[in-house]
């Protein structure tokens, strides 16, 4: 598992860096705005300890963002399950508010809350949080009919149980779905980073655009893979723990 | 009178077709009935009116004696986190506890235990979850094929030890199976659908139970007023 997609992220980067120099010398594009293999090499010894450091801090927002956003999702689509105007008003508020762009909002928030750790950590949720809460709504609000039966009929149904039932019995999408939006809490944190935080990996393509130095943003973009990669492998392998633990050997 | 149904009219919603137009029967007695017809009559909706699963109904539904309905049916499953001993333990209530070894010795389950629901076949399946509402409380038992993909011989022997022990309980088997309905069950009403009148008929069955031998000549002619009813 993580050597397939380690190898496909090498794939997809080499692919595009081999793009690059195709155009910088079909178009006989200066180093100053494609860098050759040279400068590249170079660049990446001497910024590559301090960018990785700045990809594992990240990957650490990225991760706590992704666990507060699943909890949000959880909570909120178990109340999204009910029948009552709750569940309604929440199933709907869900549906038109994941329509508005958080990156669009994200400028608020930094205002609010200054360019630290607050402000990241809480672009990184929302920006992976709609699309869990769509799918957890989804899944709470589907009767698992051939099951719930039983329970309703003999009075046993309580609102833990449902959620159990409905949890399990979907938990390969869940799992999908959380190791899906994995690479956008990583997104998210990137892109709140790039907006105005004062750490990350975000922020240090932000400062080397401002210095218009494709080299290193090439060197970012590699180690951001690499990290996504296996972040995304730890999911999908904590994934397959849990759904073998959940359906037993027996 | 145990349970009467009198004037029932009902169309499902959203369509014209009215699958129900002054159904009236009832069933007097304890014991195992039946409700038979073809695909499609309404064998499951009139079973669910019971439960109250379906409400909008005209006419009225009057119980005597009966105080807890329990509805059954073969697509159901038990959840896939503990293993079928383990949710038979969690889902009988004390009343019943004594009863799990005979049910499952009964049903052939013993070696079905310690396995997850979904690693049975469909007939275990089928049992398993048969079992589980035996061992409930319930003065009516609505069983919707209830024992499909169940042999023939297991199946008997199941249908007559569930006679032997409940034998006051009240049961009602929506099956297919002309022989089994003919052989097993005590009364059948049978569902023709809307355009023929009267809209059931009810027929006495052959009732076979351990103490009462079963007379081949009479099963026949059961079944012969089963399939001209229908």
């Amino acid at each position: 598992m993580l050597h397939r997609r380690i190898y496909q992220f090498f794939i997809i980067y080499f692919l595009g860096i081999a793009t690059l120099f195709l155009i910088k010398y079909v178009l006989n594009l200066s180093d100053y705005v494609i860098p050759s293999p040279l400068e590249i090499w170079q660049t990446s010894q001497s910024v590559f300890i301090r960018y990785f450091f700045n990809v594992v801090d990240t990957l650490t927002v990225a991760i706590l963002g992704h666990l507060l956003s699943i909890c949000l999702a959880t909570i909120v689509g178990i109340l999204g399950r009910l029948t009552l105007w709750v569940g309604s008003f929440i199933r709907v508020a869900a549906y038109n508010i994941q329509a508005y762009p958080i990156v669009a909002v994200a400028p608020i928030i930094f205002i609010l809350l200054g360019d630290g750790l607050s402000s990241r950590l809480l672009i990184t949720a929302m920006i992976c949080y709609f699309p869990l809460l769509l799918s957890f709504i989804g899944i709470l609000s589907e009767p698992v009919t051939e099951i719930e039966h039983f329970y309703e009929a003999t009075l046993r149904m309580n609102w833990r149980l449902q959620v159990r039932i409905r949890a399990f019995e979907n938990v390969n999408k869940i799992t999908t779905v959380i190791v899906g939006s994995g690479t956008l809490a990583m997104v998210g944190t990137i892109v709140s980073e790039f907006i105005a935080a004062n750490a990350g990996i975000g922020h240090s393509i932000r400062m080397a655009l401002y210095q218009s130095d494709l080299a290193k943003i090439l060197v970012a973009l590699f180690l951001i893979g690499i990290c996504t990669s296996l972040y995304l492998v730890c999911l999908e392998a904590l994934g397959q723990v849990v759904q073998k633990r959940l359906q037993g050997a027996s | 009178m145990l349970l009467e149904f009198k004037d029932i009219s009902y169309q499902y919603p959203g369509s014209t077709n009215e699958v129900f137009k002054n159904l009236s029967c009832k069933i007097s007695t304890p014991g195992f009935h039946a409700l038979f017809g073809p695909s499609g009559v309404g064998k499951t909706t009139l079973a669910k009116m019971m439960t109250g699963g379906v409400k909008d109904y005209s006419g009225d539904i009057s119980t005597s004696g009966i105080r807890q309905i329990l509805y059954t049916y073969n697509l159901e499953r038990l959840p896939g986190w503990s293993s079928v001993r383990d949710h038979l333990q969690t889902t009988t209530p004390d009343s019943g506890k004594d009863q799990i070894d005979d049910l499952v010795d009964a049903f052939g389950l013993a070696e079905c235990m310690q396995s997850r629901f979904a690693r049975l076949s469909l007939g275990q399946q089928n049992r398993t979850n048969l079992a589980r509402y035996l061992l409930q409380d319930f003065d009516l038992l609505i069983m919707d094929e209830s024992l499909a993909n169940v042999d023939e011989i297991t199946k008997e022997k199941i249908i007559l030890m569930m006679k032997t022990i409940f034998p006051d309980r009240c049961f009602l088997y929506i099956s297919h199976s002309v022989a089994e309905v003919a052989k097993f069950c005590r009364q059948i009403l049978v569902l023709r659908g809307k355009h023929k009148n009267p809209q059931t008929v009810a027929l006495l069955g052959q009732d076979y139970r351990d103490d009462k031998a079963l007379i081949n000549k009479d099963l026949e002619q059961t079944m012969l007023e089963i399939v001209n009813a229908a």
